[in-house]
């Protein structure tokens, strides 16, 4: 008898970074919410299994549940049914006070709109998952995460003395203060120009290539291109998973760039018709 | 220390927006400061009045015409004659030490051409050794200037002063509503006995004063000394006694005098003090309601304006608990503030007006200090705590996407 408890024991799985081989595995996802009397399915079966080290982008259309999945990992918000398990542990079955720890230590968001707390500084907005952190911390690590995102000279700025480019830094710099093992990003170059949009998705390549698993939720093929696997959503469904090869990107990128022709063909002003005056049709038809 | 950051993150909240955290406050200052004034005002016109009624002396008794009991007569009827003095203190030996009697009246006193008007009080030799009122310069009015009605005078302090400046008073003839009298003595500076400024007083033989001063009957009031505080009661009994026979009231038929004593005028006092009180304590506590409920509007915009952020920090790791200690720290921290202010102008107010009045003197209890404190801090919680629940239960999805 005893040997063999000795045996379990060495057999026992070495504990790693990761307790589990999976940053993040669902099975049978559901979301449903009420509006009035009718019944949202959000989400509708979702599975779908992250390993760290992952840069996946998840992209869909508006509706289509991308946000209330990339919420749920986030542990923002708890599944109707299905099993969520986030680094091994089942997130369904654990208290508040525990889901408020994984959000500080070990995951961090970033934002569209940035989300900043104005008219304090930088470093303030950097320092607050530190104070959630309940321990003592010196604001070194603070600044370190803005010299990471390269605005270590901006530090005492305020959010509205900064560009939108440097908000999102410091956005970033917030959600990777804690030093998380995953980064959920929503739609973070949206509100951005596309230069500043593809420094932001510089730093988000740096972090990757530093080991950190990252999670972009976007609409912009572009952006969903730079990532190394898609998840592309519809109606609550999974309906697209699939790895991003250099063949693929180049698909990706082809048709963002043919449904930006498309747009400002739509939003130049429509020729009027020499004969008769009015509107001429529209050359495309909407699809 | 976790706490202590939670509390610079509230501090840091309510200076983001530094005019309207202030106008939160004043609510609380006026209701706080509207608390501290009232009461000092009120302790300082009750401390004032319970030490004049405590310079009467606690042995005093004090014997007045009327009935205490609500008279179906018109008119008061007034009793109480000179010779009552003399009848109470032989009848009572072991209780009463002297009795004086008193007729208070008032007039124009001259010296060529200085003219003071003041009260004018006939009494007796024992009026002196009654009040401990010592003479400063001269004599005080004898056992024979009574006898004699004699048109002799005693000057109090500030009545010599007036007339005299730093002239010798003494043998010197004044005018007292027109008639002369000689000054024999001065009296020492007292300020008050009782609630009459004795120093403003001009003190003649109680048979001058009734017979060739006003022409009165009876006197104004008796002034009885027992042997000791402890025999007050007993004092009273012997006096009700000598004064029923003395005055022909048979049993069962109501006094025509009426008997106070110190504890009474005390009683009395408490009364007239607890009705004030109410009502001021009302009028407080009703703008500290309106303050309280000036921070909870407050604090419910803030927690809707910052709708988002609570939001974001609930998604950087901010537990329930987190939001809703910040907010009501927040709310705390201006009620007490609010407090602290309330304190010191209220403080500042009641000097101002009895500086400015000069009417009522004020006393800020200690008590008062930390009552107000203790106060603005429950009113903090209590307005506080309704907005920091609200920010606590916000789903953090739709915090994130309120505009």
């Amino acid at each position: 008898m005893r040997t063999t408890r000795v045996d379990r024991r060495s057999h026992a799985p070495q504990i790693a970074i990761y307790r589990s081989a999976f940053m993040i595995q669902t099975e049978n996802l559901h979301k449903h919410y009420h509006m009035g009397e009718s019944v949202v399915h959000a989400l509708d079966g979702v599975d779908v299994s992250i390993k760290p080290g992952e840069f996946v982008s998840l992209t869909g259309a508006s509706g289509s549940g991308k946000s209330t999945l990339m919420h749920l990992m986030g542990c923002l918000d708890r599944p109707t049914s299905g099993i969520l398990r986030f680094d091994g542990e089942i997130l369904g079955s654990l208290p508040d006070k525990q889901l408020a720890m994984i959000r500080n230590q070990r995951i961090g968001f970033v934002f569209q709109t940035f989300n900043l707390i104005n008219r304090t500084s930088a470093l303030e907005n950097v320092l607050v998952p530190l104070v959630y952190t309940r321990k003592n911390f010196s604001r070194k690590i603070a600044r370190d995460a803005l010299e990471r995102v390269g605005l270590g000279k901006r530090a005492s700025h305020k959010p509205s003395e900064m560009s939108g480019g440097e908000c999102q830094r410091v956005a970033i710099a917030r959600a990777i203060v804690n030093n998380p093992k995953l980064l959920l990003a929503d739609e973070p170059t949206g509100n951005l120009d596309t230069r500043t949009g593809e420094q932001i998705m510089g730093i988000f390549h740096d972090l990757h290539a530093a080991g950190m698993t990252i999670i972009l939720v976007t609409h912009e093929m572009e952006v969903a291109a730079q990532a190394d696997r898609m998840i592309q959503m519809r109606d609550g469904k999974v309906v697209e998973d699939t790895a991003i090869n250099a063949g693929r990107r180049e698909e990706m990128l082809g048709s963002a760039q043919h449904s930006q022709q498309r747009m400002l063909r739509e939003k130049a002003p429509p020729a009027q018709s020499p004969l008769t005056g009015t509107l001429a049709p529209n050359p495309e038809p909407r699809t | 220390m976790f706490h202590l950051k939670i509390a610079m993150m509230a501090i840091r909240g309510l200076r983001q927006n530094l005019l309207r955290t202030m106008l939160a406050t004043l609510g609380v200052v006026i209701g706080v400061g509207a608390v501290v004034s009232a009461v000092s005002i009120l302790e300082g016109a009750e401390k004032e009045i319970l030490g004049k009624v405590e310079s009467l002396g606690a042995d005093r008794v004090l014997i007045f015409n009327g009935s205490d009991k609500k008279s179906h007569r018109a008119v008061q009827v007034s009793s109480l004659l000179p010779e009552d003095a003399e009848k109470i203190t032989d009848e009572n030996p072991k209780l009463i030490k002297s009795v004086s009697p008193q007729y208070n009246g008032g007039g124009q006193t001259k010296y060529f051409q200085k003219n003071v008007s003041g009260s004018i009080l006939g009494t007796t030799e024992s009026y002196a050794d009654i009040n401990d009122y010592q003479i400063a310069q001269g004599r005080f009015i004898t056992r024979e200037h009574i006898r004699g009605s004699a048109m002799v005078c005693v000057l109090g302090h500030k009545v010599a002063r007036d007339l005299f400046g730093e002239l010798p008073a003494i043998g010197k003839n004044v005018k007292v509503n027109g008639k002369s009298f000689a000054v024999i003595g001065i009296m020492e500076e007292r300020g008050a006995i009782g609630f009459v400024e004795v120093d403003n007083q001009i003190i003649i033989p109680v048979t001058t004063a009734m017979g060739r001063m006003f022409g009165a009957r009876y006197v104004t009031m008796l002034v009885a000394q027992c042997e000791s505080a402890e025999l007050v009661p007993a004092c009273i009994d012997g006096i009700k006694k000598t004064l029923r026979e003395s005055h022909r009231i048979r049993a069962g038929e109501d006094e025509d005098f009426q008997v106070f004593t110190q504890d009474q005028f005390k009683q009395q006092l408490g009364q007239v003090a607890l009705i004030f009180g109410v009502v001021l304590y009302s009028i407080a506590g009703i703008s500290i309601v309106v303050g309280a409920i000036g921070i909870m509007n407050i604090m419910l915009v803030s927690v809707t304006e910052r709708t988002r952020e609570i939001g974001v920090r609930i998604a950087v790791g901010a537990r329930r608990w987190d939001i809703l200690k910040q907010f009501l720290t927040e709310a705390s921290i201006i009620s007490c503030l609010g407090g602290a202010m309330g304190v010191v102008c209220g403080w500042a107010m009641a000097n101002f007006l009895s500086k400015f009045t000069q009417v009522f003197k004020v006393y800020t209890p200690p008590m008062i200090i930390v009552l107000a404190l203790v106060m603005a801090a429950v009113v903090g919680i209590i307005s506080g705590i309704y907005p920091a629940i609200r920010a606590a239960r916000l789903d953090p999805v739709q915090a994130l996407r309120y505009e």
